[in-house]
C-alpha cells in the first residue's frame, strides 16, 4: 500500500465553548486541503470519524453535514467504531483509494464533548460497551481499572509506573500549543490526583475533549512527502469479561502484525509512534502488544525514558491523549497528523530526531476495535 | 436504553442466575458513575467467573476491604440504577462474598 498524505490540519484540543462540532470540523478540513495545495473540488470523498454526536446533540447524517458545509457534492459518510471512528475513518479511505474509487479523499475526524455534563459523556462512552456492563455500573475508567488492577498483580506494576507515563505525556504536550493540557507535571502531582476508579486517578484518565483533525489522502505517488503504508483493523468481543485475558489486547496484535507485514517492516524499524492512551495502563498495555518489549515489562519500559521524547522511540510526541485531549473521533486522525508532521520534520520544539517510520494504534472500547497504520517517508 | 419491553425481555432471564456462586477475578470501586447510577457512588464492580462464564457485575452487602482475588461469590437479584421514564423498576444480578 502506498497512500499519501497530502495534507494535513488539526484544531486546537480542550474546551471550545464558542465554537460548534460544524466549525471544528471545517477549520480543521480547510487547513488539511489548503496543505494539500488542492482545492475543494479536487477532492471526491469525506470520510468523517464521530462517535457520540449523533446521542449527545441528536444529530446524525454527520457526512452530509460537513461534506455540504465544506461544499463537496461527491460521496460523504460517517465512521463509527468508538474511539477508534477516527482511525477507521482513515482505513475506509485507504480502501476506497487503492480500490482506485478515488483518487483524492478528506479524512475529518471530530468530537463536540464538552455541551453536556459528566455524567451524560460517561453514559454516551459506555455504548462502546456491552449491555452487561453498562447494568453492572461500568464506565470506561472501570473496565480500565479492572485491567490495571489485574496487571498489577500479575506483573507487579505499580501506581507510580502509571503515573510516569501522564508524565512523559504532558512533557510531550507541554511543546504543543494545540494540547488541551500544554503544560508539565511532577510525578508527585501525579501520584496525589483523586482516585475516580480504583486504581485509577484523575492524572491517569485523559480527558473530555473538543476537537477535530484532518487528512487529505492521495493516490498521487511522486516520492515525496509521508505514505501510508500500511492499514489494519483487528476485532475482538466487545464485552471485556469474555475475554481469556486482561492483561493484553489481542486485536493490537494482530491489527500491528497485519499493518507492518503490509508495509513490509518490521516493529523493531519503527521510529516513532502515536498509541491509545485513554488511560495510562493503555499505553503499557500498548507498548507490550505492540512487542516494543515483553508482556509485564511496559511499566520499566516507559520508565526507563526509551519512550520519551530524544529516546529511542518517542511514543505520543503529541502528548497523547493523557494531555492532547482525546476527542473520541478525532482521535485516531490526529495521530496520522501528528506522524505525518513528524516525518517531515515541522513539529517543531517536539521534533523528533531521525525519523522515517511511524505507527498510530488506535483502540475502540475496552479492545474490541483496533486499527493500526505505519507510515514512512 | 432500558424501555419497558427490554426489562420485561431481560427480567425473564433473571431465573437463569438464582443461586449461581462463582469466584471473584479483579474488582474496581468506581467513583465517577454513568447516569442513573450516580446516588450509588461509590460503589464496587467486579467481574465474577461461573462455571463457564465471565460476568461484569455489580458487588453489594461488603466492604471493599473485605474483598479477596478468588473470593466465592453468590448471586442475589437487586434493583439497577434508578426507576426508568416510564417507572419500571429494573431488577438485575449483582453478588455478594458467600456467607
Amino acid at each position: 500500500m502506498k497512500i499519501k498524505v497530502l495534507g494535513t490540519g488539526i484544531t486546537k484540543f480542550g474546551e471550545l465553548w464558542d465554537q460548534s462540532l460544524e466549525s471544528l470540523a471545517q477549520e480543521a478540513a480547510l487547513e488539511a486541503i489548503n496543505d494539500s495545495r488542492l482545492t475543494i473540488d479536487d477532492i471526491e470523498a469525506v470520510y468523517v470519524g464521530n462517535m457520540i454526536y449523533g446521542k449527545t446533540a441528536n444529530q446524525d447524517q454527520l457526512g452530509a453535514l460537513i461534506a455540504s458545509k465544506l461544499g463537496l457534492k461527491g460521496g460523504s459518510l460517517r465512521v463509527e467504531g468508538a474511539c477508534a471512528s477516527g482511525g477507521l475513518a482513515v482505513h475506509l479511505a485507504c480502501q476506497s483509494i487503492q480500490a482506485g474509487t478515488y483518487k483524492n479523499v478528506l479524512v475529518v475526524g471530530v468530537e463536540k464533548m464538552t455541551d453536556v455534563g459528566t455524567s451524560e459523556i460517561t453514559s454516551a462512552l459506555m455504548g462502546a460497551g456491552s449491555e452487561m456492563e453498562r447494568k453492572a455500573g461500568l464506565t470506561f475508567p472501570g473496565l480500565y481499572a479492572l485491567m490495571a488492577k489485574t496487571h498489577m498483580e500479575k506483573y507487579g506494576t505499580t501506581k507510580k509506573h502509571l503515573a510516569e507515563v501522564s508524565v512523559k505525556n504532558h512533557f510531550h504536550a507541554s511543546m504543543n500549543d494545540k494540547a488541551q493540557f500544554p503544560f508539565e507535571i511532577t510525578l508527585e502531582k501525579a501520584l496525589k490526583s483523586p482516585e475516580i476508579c480504583s486504581p485509577l486517578t484523575l492524572f491517569d484518565a485523559s480527558p473530555i475533549t473538543d476537537g477535530a483533525a484532518a487528512v487529505v489522502l492521495s493516490s498521487e505517488n511522486d516520492g515525496k512527502g509521508v505514505y501510508i503504508t500500511g492499514s489494519a483493523v483487528a476485532t475482538d468481543t466487545v464485552d471485556l469479561s469474555d475475554r481469556k485475558s486482561l492483561t493484553e489486547i489481542p486485536a493490537t496484535k494482530e491489527a500491528s502484525q497485519k499493518a507492518l507485514k503490509m508495509a513490509g517492516v518490521d516493529i523493531k524499524d519503527i521510529d516513532i509512534a502515536e498509541v491509545h492512551d485513554c488511560f495510562t495502563i493503555a499505553e503499557i498495555l500498548a507498548m507490550e502488544d505492540l512487542g516494543f518489549c515483553k508482556k509485564g515489562e511496559g511499566g520499566d519500559f516507559i520508565k526507563k525514558g526509551y519512550t520519551r521524547l530524544g529516546g529511542k522511540m518517542p511514543v505520543n510526541t503529541s502528548g497523547g491523549l493523557k494531555a492532547c485531549g482525546h476527542p473520541v473521533g478525532a482521535t485516531g486522525v490526529k495521530q496520522i497528523v501528528e506522524i505525518a508532521t513528524q516525518l517531515l520534520g515541522k513539529a517543531g520544539k517536539r521534533q523528533a530526531k531521525d525519523v522515517k517510520i511511524g505507527l498510530t494504534q488506535n483502540v475502540g472500547g475496552s479492545g474490541a476495535t483496533v486499527v493500526v497504520h505505519v507510515l514512512s517517508l | 436504553m432500558s424501555t419497558p419491553s427490554t426489562i420485561w425481555r431481560s427480567h425473564k432471564e433473571l431465573n437463569n442466575y438464582l443461586g449461581k456462586q462463582g469466584k471473584l477475578v479483579v474488582w474496581t470501586k468506581i467513583l465517577v458513575a454513568p447516569k442513573g447510577f450516580e446516588n450509588q457512588v461509590p460503589y464496587l464492580v467486579g467481574i465474577v467467573q461461573f462455571n463457564n462464564e465471565r460476568m461484569p457485575v455489580q458487588i453489594v452487602d461488603c466492604n471493599e476491604s473485605e474483598l479477596k482475588i478468588n473470593q466465592k461469590m453468590e448471586v442475589v437479584i437487586r434493583k439497577i440504577g434508578k426507576a426508568k421514564s416510564e417507572d419500571v423498576i429494573e431488577y438485575g444480578v449483582k453478588v455478594k462474598p458467600r456467607s
